[in-house]
């Protein structure tokens, strides 16, 4: 007898549901062995974390906000990823939307009051845009990898972030950050510690979701994205479809970048390149780059990190425990979706007839 | 579908029992502890400058007792993080709470403001708040002292030094270092390469490289880890260490003093402030006077008789007969920052940002 | 049916049965190979050929049934079980490393290799190899110089040397030209009288006619017949695969060509990393009404031909003309926009995208019109509409339009793209080996969805390898070699011999 894997005859949507589920029970187990281990009982730490991340309003109204960046980071990648551009420079991305943001809060004084936040989103938006545009047209024009672009992109922004909060933008008072943005310019809060923001990245979700499913547009990347030959063929243009995503990509992650720096830091400074963008590429990937899913899948991996914290306090467990956790989730969610496509079967010897 | 079934109640049985350990936390005590809730931007393990921190919290841990129970949280990030992680503190009971970074200043402050009957302290911030206070200690004291005995070691006269940011606070350090070494040796300059990180140890180790390969023969350090250090003493050359006792903890007599935080000393008193309900508001700058700062034990290889100086040096900036920044000071470039005979405000020197004469970089 | 009774069959396959999701690919099924022998393997794509050969050489294990080498039941796990029997098989796509030497390619994979190979021995080896079955290669030439037919000789020499004795050989003729089919089969000749045999995959019957002693037909996963060569016409053996009768000769209207639509002025395409150009000073024009076949052994330019009509390739010399304007180095969307259909080599690559549904690979080009999009939206009810259409007017064999494409057969894919192309036709459509790899049933309908859009007046370029396929469905025919065009003949006016001499370069220009 031995164990095989089968192409699936045609994806079903019932294991498109079980496998998440079924990896995710596998992870916590994993957990349970490594908490096991360090002597700590799996179930307290559990509920621990449970507790971290959704045991209070206050609680479940912060997992949220850490949620909002993941998410719009996921819908961010996941444009690119529809056309097999492996866009890793979010991060970068999300940095230069803070950068936007800020330029417009500390320079833009002749921009009225009421529409600070506004100007600076949208500014956050374009720098993100533009950042993300470089590495497409280098891939559209001259073929240049766009992972090792993204990638080294991403550490000019932040380098370029440190220099303008360390140096050129710092406040008269204090280090390491610009001055604070005005009070007037600040996100209304939706409920307790919720921003505004969080209708802005579920708007994002429908206007996503219709385009790549609903428009020509979201036709032609499916086509790129799945057979870039064929689409040549059709007479679909690939460069210009790659930059134009690209371009909405870096919009998408400087918002993101925008947002947090109006709603969370209000300047900006040290702490800024805060992993979104990485994590995005997370979300992106476990949610088939399905908008909706993206949703559920950065409120897991939101609830991850401000559940962590909590093993520190009630557990007494290091600090590292919790990453180690994290990744431990991540494992059998990423493994398990190859189940998405193929079926174990098991093969038993037969006798000869 | 009767797997499904089964991992189903599985998931419930661990969800229940997450919510009932919740239940269970909730009464508590009349004679509790008091509780002391304390954030780390890193690890104590660093040996640097939590590992410092820590030890102010394990010294009043020794002096309360069973009085207090401190809660730690460490590695804590510089972002909304830093807010939870408080709240997750006040959630917790704690009615002191210490921030040891500058940059969880923000969130400190958001958090004290919805939390009046917590106090609050921040370390090395300026923002302080009824409940909110900040503290931190002229550290650039103890460097001035280390700086005279670089400058006494040094066969060339070369001096090296691993800044962690281009901020007021590192570059009062190199500039106080570099006034210390001048009083001895007039010749001396000191050279800095930034990290642009407060810790990193394979960051700071190339940048102590870089000052070893320009003929440095003694490396200072603003950073978190003891490798400056190290790379020094590899080398065979000498090294100043920062925040804990490096020659106790790397072994070698190469490591001629280090400029030491003793946080317990400020800690002590502000927790039992909290406990009689006596605590108050404050900006607090602690000078050598109030043994927050500290001169580590000087290496054998320093003459007794110069170890003499510096402490006579050390009495005189305690008696307040002398300081650091005490006119005629000229920056880098020639221009004269400090008249003669005048001692810099507090002010001027917590926005300084250029450098003395004699250090080699640029505070860009 | 008649069996030889003396000897022991060196392969022989018991009762297989293989199940694949949703297909029965192989249904009990038998097969019998004796020394000496040449077995055609003979059916209609997803007849279950390659399926049956691939369980012999353990890339698949049937669900039941034994297999039998030499008279001992074998389990062939991996095809290092089945190189370890003597099975070899010559895939159709080859399996070698462009870029290392004939030598190397053989080395490579070997078995029980010292840690430091003498190289001499083994060029020695390959030497008396190649000169005993008469497999001309120089072993030290450089794989991806050598030409298909080289290839295809190294990959045999691979497995000869491996010791193979059993040789399954997949479509080997496909990438052929006549004359070195004919090479092939005088090699398999020679290894028979050596006393290897042979299994061919095929749909061609002149294959099987020319090469095999014995052929077995299959159909839908079962065997329908075994016989000997020698005893059916290829008449019956296509009648035996498909199931029915199968029309040789199709019916068309008089021709009757109208103005030029399309036409190449001088056109010079240089190849970066080559010494002969990919188009060499190529001027034609396509009328209406006509098919304008392009014939030539693969790779002396067709590709570059059709690419340049359609806007894939730029122009730096030359001009393109449709309907008499200036098209050169146009857009491929603008020349979608001037009428032109293009039906491209490689199905699967350029042809679908193998993940969408078959609906969505029939709108890829209608997406853009009032016909399924309003706006920038895309009108699901109105594809829905639209595919439906498409699947019954060219009768595309689907379990709906919903299926990944990637699931049909290579003739209800290449339908697929037939049904897209002809129905966004404007009026030119260039077809590029449209029945290659197809089954005779499939070929079949290509070919009279091709002189339709003849008789209705479309200009028809049809780039082909097989002149017998030119000549069935063309009214003129262009013969390229090395980029040039040789000559461009009147069907009515020419023979298969002047045909066959211009794609080798002789003659032409008439």
């Amino acid at each position: 007898m031995r164990l095989a894997l089968e192409k699936r005859d045609k994806k079903s949507n019932s294991i498109a549901f079980m496998v998440p589920l079924i990896s995710f029970i596998v992870s916590l187990l994993l957990g349970a062995i490594v908490l096991v281990a360090s002597k700590a009982n799996p179930f307290e730490a559990y509920a621990a974390m449970a507790r971290g991340a959704f045991g209070n309003a206050r609680r479940l109204q912060y997992t949220i906000v850490e949620a909002i960046p993941l998410l719009l980071c996921g819908l961010s990648v996941g444009i690119a990823f529809r056309l097999r551009f492996w866009n890793i420079g979010a991060e970068g991305q999300y940095v230069w939307g803070a950068i936007g943001i800020t330029w417009v809060m500390q320079f833009w004084t002749f921009v009225p009051d009421a529409m600070l936040l506004p100007v600076g989103l949208v500014v956050g938006m374009i720098l993100g845009a533009l950042w993300a545009g470089i590495p497409g047209v280098l891939k559209a024009q001259w073929s240049v990898d766009e992972t090792l672009t993204t990638l080294m992109l991403n550490y000019v922004a932040i380098g370029f972030a440190e220099y303008l909060y360390i140096k050129a933008w710092k406040a008269p008072l204090g280090n390491l950050g610009t001055p604070v943005f005005p009070d007037s310019a600040a996100f209304s809060t939706v409920w307790g510690k919720i921003h505004g923001g969080l209708f802005i990245a579920l708007v994002l979700v429908v206007i996503l979701w219709f385009v790549q499913y609903k428009t020509r547009w979201g036709f032609e990347l499916n086509m790129i994205g799945k057979n870039p030959t064929a689409a040549k063929y059709q007479g679909v243009s690939i460069r210009r479809n790659i930059i134009l995503a690209l371009l909405v990509s870096g919009a998408i992650a400087g918002l993101a970048g925008s947002i947090n720096t109006a709603a969370i830091a209000h300047r900006l400074t040290k702490g800024v390149n805060s992993g979104y963008g990485f994590t995005g590429i997370i979300i992106a990937w476990m949610a088939h780059l399905n908008p909706f899913a993206s949703i559920v899948v950065a409120i897991v991996m939101a609830s991850l990190t401000t559940g962590a914290a909590a093993l520190q306090i009630a557990m007494k467990l290091p600090e590292s425990m919790g990453e180690v956790l994290q990744g431990l989730v991540l494992i059998p969610l990423l493994a398990g979706s190859i189940f998405n496509e193929y079926r174990l079967i098991v093969i038993r010897k037969e006798a000869a007839k | 579908m009767k797997k499904l079934s089964v991992l189903l109640v599985l998931l419930l049985v661990i969800t229940v029992s997450a919510f009932a350990q919740g239940q269970t936390e909730m009464s508590e005590e009349t004679d509790a502890p008091f509780k002391v809730g304390v954030i780390y931007v890193s690890s104590p393990g660093d040996f640097g400058y939590s590992y410092m921190h820590d030890m102010g919290t394990k010294a009043a841990e020794e002096y309360f007792g069973d009085k207090i129970e401190v809660i730690r949280m460490e590695n804590v990030p510089e972002n909304d993080s830093a807010a939870r992680a408080l709240e997750q503190l006040v959630d917790e009971g704690c009615k002191i709470i210490f921030a040891n970074s500058y940059n969880y200043q923000d969130y400190v402050l958001q958090v004290a403001k919805e939390n009046p009957d917590v106090y609050f302290e921040h370390c090395s911030g300026y923002l302080s708040n009824e409940n909110m206070s900040n503290y931190f200690g002229r550290m650039y004291q103890m460097r001035y002292l280390s700086g005279m005995i670089a400058g006494k070691m040094s066969p060339t006269g070369k001096l090296g030094y691993v800044g962690a940011f281009a901020i007021p606070e590192v570059i009062r350090g190199i500039n106080a270092f570099t006034l210390g070494a001048r009083a001895v040796n007039p010749d001396a300059t000191v050279t800095v390469v930034w990290t642009n990180t407060w810790f990193d140890p394979s960051l700071e180790r190339q940048g102590a490289m870089a000052l070893l390969d320009q003929g440095v023969d003694v490396v200072a350090q603003h950073q978190d880890t003891t490798e400056p250090a190290k790379a020094a003493i590899a080398e065979g050359k000498y090294a100043i260490g920062y925040n804990a006792d490096f020659r106790a903890i790397t072994e070698s007599d190469n490591v001629l003093v280090s400029p030491m935080w003793d946080w317990g000393n400020y800690m002590i008193p502000e927790i039992q402030a909290a406990m009689d309900g006596t605590w108050e508001t404050q900006s607090y700058w602690g000078g050598l006077e109030d043994d927050m700062i500290s001169l580590s034990p000087v290496s054998p290889l320093v003459p007794a008789d110069f170890v003499a100086q510096v402490e006579a040096a050390k009495d005189m900036i305690a008696a307040g007969e002398m300081d650091v920044f005490w006119g005629e000071i000229k920056d880098n470039e020639g221009n004269v920052r400090q008249a003669a005979g005048e001692k810099m405000s507090d002010a001027d020197m917590l926005s300084m940002g250029w450098f003395v004469e004699g250090v080699i970089g640029s505070t860009n | 049916m008649e069996r030889e009774k003396t000897d022991v069959a060196v392969v022989n396959m018991q009762h297989i049965t293989k199940h694949f999701p949703g297909v029965l690919a192989s249904d009990d099924v038998s097969l019998e190979l004796y020394p000496g022998q040449v077995l055609a393997l003979l059916g209609e794509n997803g007849a279950g050929k390659s399926t049956l050969m691939n369980m012999l050489v353990g890339l698949y294990r049937p669900d039941s049934g034994s297999i039998y080498i030499r008279g001992e039941l074998q389990d062939i796990q991996s095809p290092q079980d089945s190189m370890a029997l003597g099975i070899g098989m010559v895939h159709q796509e080859f399996m070698l490393v462009g870029n290392m030497s004939v030598l190397e390619n053989i080395v490579l994979g070997l078995k029980d290799l010292p840690f430091v190979p003498k190289i001499d021995q083994i060029r020695k080896r390959i030497i008396e190899l190649s000169s005993q079955y008469g497999l001309k290669v120089d072993p030290d030439a450089i794989v991806h110089d050598l030409s298909v037919g080289e290839q295809q000789r190294v990959e045999i020499l691979k497995l000869v040397y491996r010791g193979a004795d059993i040789l399954i050989l997949d479509e080997p003729t496909a990438v052929l030209t006549p004359g070195e089919s004919r090479d092939l089969n005088k090699i398999i000749k020679k290894m028979l009288s050596e006393g290897k045999s042979a299994i061919f995959i095929t749909h061609k019957m002149d294959e099987v006619i020319a090469f095999s002693d014995k052929v077995q037909v299959l159909r839908r996963g079962k065997t329908v017949n075994i016989c000997d060569t020698a005893s059916v016409t290829p008449k019956d053996l296509a009648n035996m695969m498909v199931g029915r009768d199968v029309l040789f000769t199709l019916d068309r209207c008089a021709f009757n060509p109208g103005e030029p639509r399309l036409a190449l002025d001088h056109v010079t395409v240089d190849n970066p990393n080559g010494s002969r150009p990919f188009l060499d000073d190529v001027s034609l024009e396509i009328r209406r009404g006509e098919i304008l076949g392009v014939a030539g052994v693969a790779g002396n330019g067709q590709t570059q031909l059709t690419e340049v009509i359609t806007g894939l390739l730029k122009v730096p010399e030359g001009r393109v003309l449709i309907d008499g304007k200036d098209m050169t180095n146009a857009s491929p969307l603008s020349v979608i926009r001037a009428g032109v259909s293009h039906i491209p080599a490689d199905r699967g690559a350029m042809g679908v995208v193998g993940d969408m549904s078959v609906g969505d690979n029939l709108a890829m080009k209608k997406y853009r019109t009032q016909e399924i999009s309003h706006g920038p939206v895309v009108k699901r009810s109105l594809l829905r509409t639209f595919a439906d259409r498409l699947i019954n007017r060219f009768v595309i064999k689907t379990p709906n339009q919903d299926t990944s494409v990637k699931f049909l057969s290579g003739g209800n894919i290449q339908k697929t793209i037939l049904a897209r192309e002809i129905d966004s036709c404007g009026g030119i459509l260039i077809a590029v080996y449209p029945s290659r790899g197809l089954d005779v049933g499939a070929t079949e309908a290509v070919r009279q969805n091709l002189i339709a859009q003849r008789d209705s007046g479309n200009a028809v370029l049809l780039v082909s390898e097989e002149l017998e396929e030119l000549q069935m469905v063309a009214d003129r025919i262009a013969v390229m070699f090395e980029g040039k065009i040789m000559g461009i003949k009147d069907v009515k006016e020419t023979n298969t011999e002047e045909l066959g001499l211009m794609m080798a370069g002789f003659g032409g220009k008439a």
